[in-house]
């Protein structure tokens, strides 16, 4: 598992990248919520989740299966498990 | 609570400083930004993804219909012996709740809408967008600017045959020639793939706009409408064909012809998303989609665009229309197959949204589904 700081710095960049694709306003990156209920909360839905999937792959190389996106609901899900696929990935 | 503005909007003017990759034929991972790198593609995902927002259910209207066709998806299952209910407060309070909910858009269909007219326009003030699933032969009021699906299933011959009904297309065309939310909606079976080039001929003479869908069994059925591997391959042949000739006024691409037509239903391709066969109601459809009955009820377990039909024979259009939509990342491995997934999507927006204008194909040929083989023949 990623240490504290590489988690809040990646936490930050999705919250970047979704506040930038989804077009969402009166939030920023440091004042976004990352345990904020994505689909319920923010109204994000299936086709958002594949588009951010997609910037996160081009990002880190990772593919965020479909079968998981009903796990990725808060910012700090998707930090972990893009995290995690990192460190399986170093570890070969 | 954050604010949502449609996305997309101010992305164009970048899109179009962006240069164009150079595509080669070696096998290369392709990143998504290459791919909409590329102006006429970067544009196209722009314009479609504006409507992600759509998240629809569909509604019985009625439990009866004035005509009676082989094959009916209606007149199977349980949902035709739903009591109607035909209160415009309960319609319009059924309305309201699915708003607060989160659905956009409203599929009003079996059996026939056009028989309850009053309770399609009390949808349409409350949702704005939607579709109505209509034999065409009752005209629904100007009104309910909804799209109208009007189903076609061969020539008026046939049509007597399958649909009991005398004259149909003749009687459609009358009541919505010049009719902007009017979409004619070709249904191939086994026996009438041949008729579309009569049925296609005099429809572009009418100005009309007509898609392509494909017979689905219901369960259990095993009758003559039933498609084989021969009759898809013929269909295929039969959509790519009609794509050139009528680019005016059908609404379809090549890949909408691999999609409906491939020995694999889309459940197999796809993996359906209606809770049908979708246990997750965490997201998307599986999370949002009812289905209704005529008496406002609905069962999570029976829950698909078109109740009834045999999952793995389906391959109606209006299954596709969100399934294939649905599964954007997978088709985000090259430019060629973004090209006709984009195609897809740009379809089924202009057959189901009405004031959506329908751009040009951008991917000519046929492209496999991802993770299956092109189909033969």
């Amino acid at each position: 598992m990623g240490n504290p700081y590489e988690i809040s710095k990646l936490t930050l960049r999705i919250a970047e990248i979704m506040i930038d694709e989804l077009k969402l306003e009166d939030v920023t990156p440091e004042t976004f919520d990352p345990d904020i209920d994505l689909i319920d909360e923010v109204g994000i839905d299936s086709m958002d989740l594949a588009t951010i999937a997609l910037v996160l792959r081009d990002e880190y190389g990772i593919v965020i299966d479909e079968d998981d996106y009903p796990k990725l609901n808060t910012i700090g899900r998707i930090a972990a498990y893009i995290q995690e696929r990192m460190d399986e990935a170093k570890q070969g | 609570m954050m604010n949502r503005s449609r996305p997309g909007c101010d992305r164009e003017s970048r899109m179009e400083a962006q240069t164009h990759p150079v595509e080669s034929t070696e096998q290369k991972t392709w990143k998504f930004s290459d791919i909409i790198g590329d102006p006429l593609i970067g544009a196209r995902w722009e314009k479609v993804r504006r409507y992600f927002f759509l998240r629809e259910s569909t509604y019985d209207m009625t439990n009866r219909c004035n005509i009676r066709c082989d094959g009916c998806y209606y007149f199977e299952g349980d949902k035709q012996f739903a009591h109607e209910n035909q209160n415009p407060a309960d319609w319009r309070s059924l309305m309201k709740a699915e708003k607060a909910r989160g659905i956009t858009y409203v599929v009003l269909a079996g059996a026939e809408p056009s028989l309850v007219p009053e309770l399609c326009r009390v949808c349409f003030e409350e949702m704005p967008l939607g579709a109505i699933a209509s034999n065409g032969l009752r005209p629904i009021p100007e009104s309910v600017h909804y799209r109208i699906h009007i189903s076609v299933w061969g020539d008026d011959e046939t049509s007597l045959r399958v649909r009991k009904a005398k004259d149909m297309l003749v009687r459609q065309i009358a009541n919505y020639q010049d009719d902007p939310r009017a979409v004619f909606v070709y249904t191939f079976t086994r026996e009438n793939i041949e008729q579309i080039h009569g049925v296609m001929e005099v429809l572009s003479r009418h100005g009309c706009k007509v898609t392509l869908n494909m017979f689905s069994s219901p369960v259990g059925y095993t009758g003559p409408l039933r498609h084989t591997p021969q009759s898809l391959a013929r269909t295929r042949q039969t959509m790519v064909a009609l794509i050139s000739e009528y680019p005016e006024n059908l609404l379809f691409s090549p890949y909408s012809a691999v999609a409906h037509t491939h020995i694999h239903g889309l459940h197999v391709l796809y993996s359906c998303s209606y809770p049908r066969m979708n246990r997750s109601t965490a997201i998307g459809l599986g999370r949002s989609f009812r289905q209704y009955r005529a008496d406002l009820s609905w069962d999570r377990t029976a829950a698909c665009c078109v109740p009834d039909t045999d999952c793995t024979d389906c391959r109606h259009y209006a299954a596709g229309s969100a399934v294939v939509t649905a599964r954007l990342f997978r088709h985000a491995s090259d430019p060629d197959t973004f090209r006709s997934w984009l195609d897809y999507v740009d379809t089924y927006l202009a057959v189901w949204v009405m004031g959506y204008e329908r751009g040009e194909n951008l991917c000519d040929h046929m492209v496999a589904p991802p993770g299956h083989d092109l189909p033969e023949g």
